[in-house]
């Protein structure tokens, strides 16, 4: 009789616990990262011994040298100036889905409201089929001429790479539509493709991921890297758990969170970088920029389930 | 099993067409006319839809069929077309996650529009059966259902005012193009690749053009003194898209659909320029067909069962991305994949109509 009630009362404070627990933690997270917007100590090249962003989670926790390369965003900045709420138009293959809450566009709209208080951010998401060195240009400028936003987050090389179109002739059409875009007084930030252990040694795969690195260093624009965060993360987890297909291939809530935020990331730290009269920012160390082409010694072991479900 | 004619004709020519295209970045693509005009191959696909329309719902002399049959006519052909969709895309998804487990390797799991299938599966599924997922590619067959749909109004409002389908039509395009309607996606923002409420339009001047080109001598007589003016646009269409000269759609005055080139709100630029293809080459069928010899009736059988060879052509042009994508692409592959590609959706048409020819006695006689 007393047993049931006593474990009752004992669940009961229990979850009270737990959740003023959480509770206290819950004001700290908003905060924290405004806390940590400082750029990281700028690693000078040598990424073994530079210290991870911890402003990240901890499963998306990445050397910020690998995760980004930072460049002015003049547009969003006038927007926080003018305190109107700053639109964002994210494209690319992961864009889609935004009927469940689990999903990219979402989890960025969060992370970038958590990023930058008191500012509106207004996600508008578009999947985008085609490739860029045909008619996707074309459908983009289409979309930003709809949306009209003040930043395009392109997820960018994907479809291209699946249709193994030139790769000249892809970094030209993305390097003219990255202009256009600029052009018209519309800040872009680029983010490279998936990293997949199988696609590590393929060399024609490796060079459109080089040449989005390269358009965005021309165009001063700021990169997501996700490619090389992927590769990182990949090669820190190894715990010998063996290749389990099944649960290898879920794309799942992980691999969208970690982009989200490091896409934040290098927005929260692009907006910060172009205050001072630093126009040399988006010149980026040249470590920055890491061709992957040792990718396949690391790939050599699987990665572990969590990454290669990137899922986008 | 009807003889070649013109209509099959160029329908086979727009599904050969629309089946190279659909494999991006094979060296076949430049010899496709999309890459040498504002239009492309979809504005004949359904302009066609809606001329064999007029075709099937009279009888051989122009009399118009009773108004309930042509209304089942087009609902059972509507529930064809969406039966044909659902199975493509589950054989498309399978297709994708198959190769994507074979080759290892989750990049193919964001083919075109198909990762929000694979992250978000329960509202997809969803979203699936409604038609409002669509993956890249295989947009049109869902375009086709709506109109499919909605054409037995404009079918019978034809039949009492011509002109009167034709103001509705008119009147729904322009709407369309300045408020940007269109259908929305779900899940996934944004909206429908082919706007049914613009590309309506065409198949409702189809419909309409088939029943004036029978019964007008004028409009004939006019069509033919037009050739000129066809061939003026269609050599514009050639140095605009060749010198790559088209609107900056941020630059272009509100409403911004009513000057740029966009596919899919079927914009003005895009629709005078098939009419000018129209005007062109409406004659060229009866030259051609005696000098191409078994081209003709190849091209013609495909057009006489464009659904099944449509649907499979889908299919085969996606299996040759994956292919191409598998092997690194090259001539070599892309010869023989869409060399394939191309006997097989030859034999697709030759066995449909082997089947229908077949007597089958588990079913009863159609």
């Amino acid at each position: 009789m007393a047993l049931p009630q006593a474990a009752a009362l004992l669940a009961a404070s229990l979850i009270l616990a737990v959740s003023s627990l959480a509770a206290s933690a819950d004001p700290a997270a908003p905060a924290g990262p405004v806390t940590v917007v400082s750029p990281p100590k700028p690693g000078p090249g040598n990424d073994g011994a530079e210290a991870l962003d911890v402003s990240l989670s901890p499963e998306c926790r990445v050397p910020g040298s690998k995760l980004y390369t930072l460049a002015r965003l003049g547009a969003v900045k006038l927007a926080l100036k003018e305190k109107r709420p700053v639109r964002v138009l994210t494209i690319g293959s992961s864009s889609a889905g935004l009927g469940a809450s689990a999903t990219y566009p979402v989890k960025l709209e969060t992370a970038l409201e958590r990023s930058l208080p008191d500012v509106d951010v207004v996600v508008e998401s578009r999947g985008m089929q085609g490739e860029i060195a045909s008619g996707a240009a074309e459908r983009l400028r289409n979309m930003v001429a709809e949306v009209e936003p003040d930043l395009v987050i392109w997820q960018v090389g994907t479809h291209d790479a699946l249709a193994r179109v030139d790769a000249e002739a892809f970094a030209s059409a993305l390097d003219e539509t990255v202009q256009w875009i600029k052009g018209h007084e519309i800040d872009v930030v680029l983010v490279t493709p998936v990293y997949t252990a199988s696609l590590a040694s393929d060399e024609y795969y490796n060079t459109l991921v080089r040449k989005v690195q390269e358009v965005a260093l021309r165009e001063g624009v700021p990169l997501v890297q996700r490619y090389e965060a992927m590769r990182y993360l990949s090669s820190q987890g190894q715990k010998g758990e063996g290749h389990l297909l099944g649960s290898q291939f879920r794309l799942n809530d992980l691999g969208l969170r970690c982009m989200a935020e490091h896409v934040t990331r290098a927005i929260t730290l692009s907006l910060l970088q172009a205050d001072p009269a630093v126009t040399g920012t988006a010149k980026p160390p040249a470590a920055v920029i890491v061709p992957p082409r040792d990718a396949a010694v690391k790939a050599a072991s699987p990665p572990p389930p969590v990454l290669i479900a990137p899922g986008d | 099993m009807r003889e070649p004619n013109a209509i099959d004709f160029w329908r086979g020519l727009a599904l050969v067409t629309i089946f190279v295209n659909h494999i991006p970045g094979n060296t076949f693509e430049r010899y496709t006319y999309s890459q040498y005009g504002i239009s492309d191959a979809a504005e004949l696909f359904v302009f066609l839809a809606g001329w064999s329309i007029g075709i099937a719902t009279r009888g051989r002399d122009g009399s118009p069929e009773p108004r309930l049959k042509t209304v089942l006519r087009l609902l059972s052909r509507t529930i064809e077309v969406y039966r044909a969709q659902i199975t493509t895309m589950a054989l498309a998804l399978g297709m994708i996650a198959g190769t994507a487990l074979a080759l290892d390797n989750p990049l193919l799991l964001e083919w075109h529009n198909a990762g929000g299938f694979f992250a978000d599966p329960i509202q997809t599924m969803v979203g699936f059966v409604l038609l409002t997922h669509q993956l890249g590619f295989f947009n049109i067959l869902p375009l086709y259902v709506v109109l499919l749909g909605i054409a037995p109004v404009f079918v019978l409002l034809a039949r009492a005012n011509r002109v009167a389908a034709l103001a509705l039509s008119f009147g729904l395009y322009g709407a369309s193009l300045v408020f940007a309607w269109n259908l929305p996606s779900w899940p996934g923002e944004g909206d429908w690749f082919f706007d049914p409420l613009c590309w309506q339009l065409l198949l409702v001047l189809g419909f309409v053009a088939e029943d004036w080109n029978r019964r007008s001598p004028w409009l004939r007589t006019w069509s033919v003194r037009l050739v000129p003016l066809g061939i003026a646009i269609v050599v514009t269409g050639i140095v605009l898209a060749v010198l790559e000269i088209r609107p900056d759609p941020l630059l272009v005055p509100e409403p911004r659909l009513l000057f740029t080139f966009d596919k899919t709100y079927l914009t003005p630029a895009r629709l005078i320029h098939f009419l000018g293809m129209l005007l062109a080459f409406q004659t060229l069928y009866a030259v051609l067909a005696p000098r191409l010899g078994p081209v003709t009736g190849y091209l013609a059988g495909l057009g006489r069962n464009s659904l099944a060879v449509f649907s499979i052509g889908s299919l085969l042009s996606l299996a040759a991305q994956l292919v191409r994508f598998w092997t690194g692409g090259g001539v070599f592959v892309d010869v023989s994949v869409v060399g394939s590609g191309l006997i097989a959706l030859g034999f697709t048409a030759w066995f449909v109509e082997w089947r229908s020819r077949k007597p089958r006695p588990s079913s009863p006689p159609a």
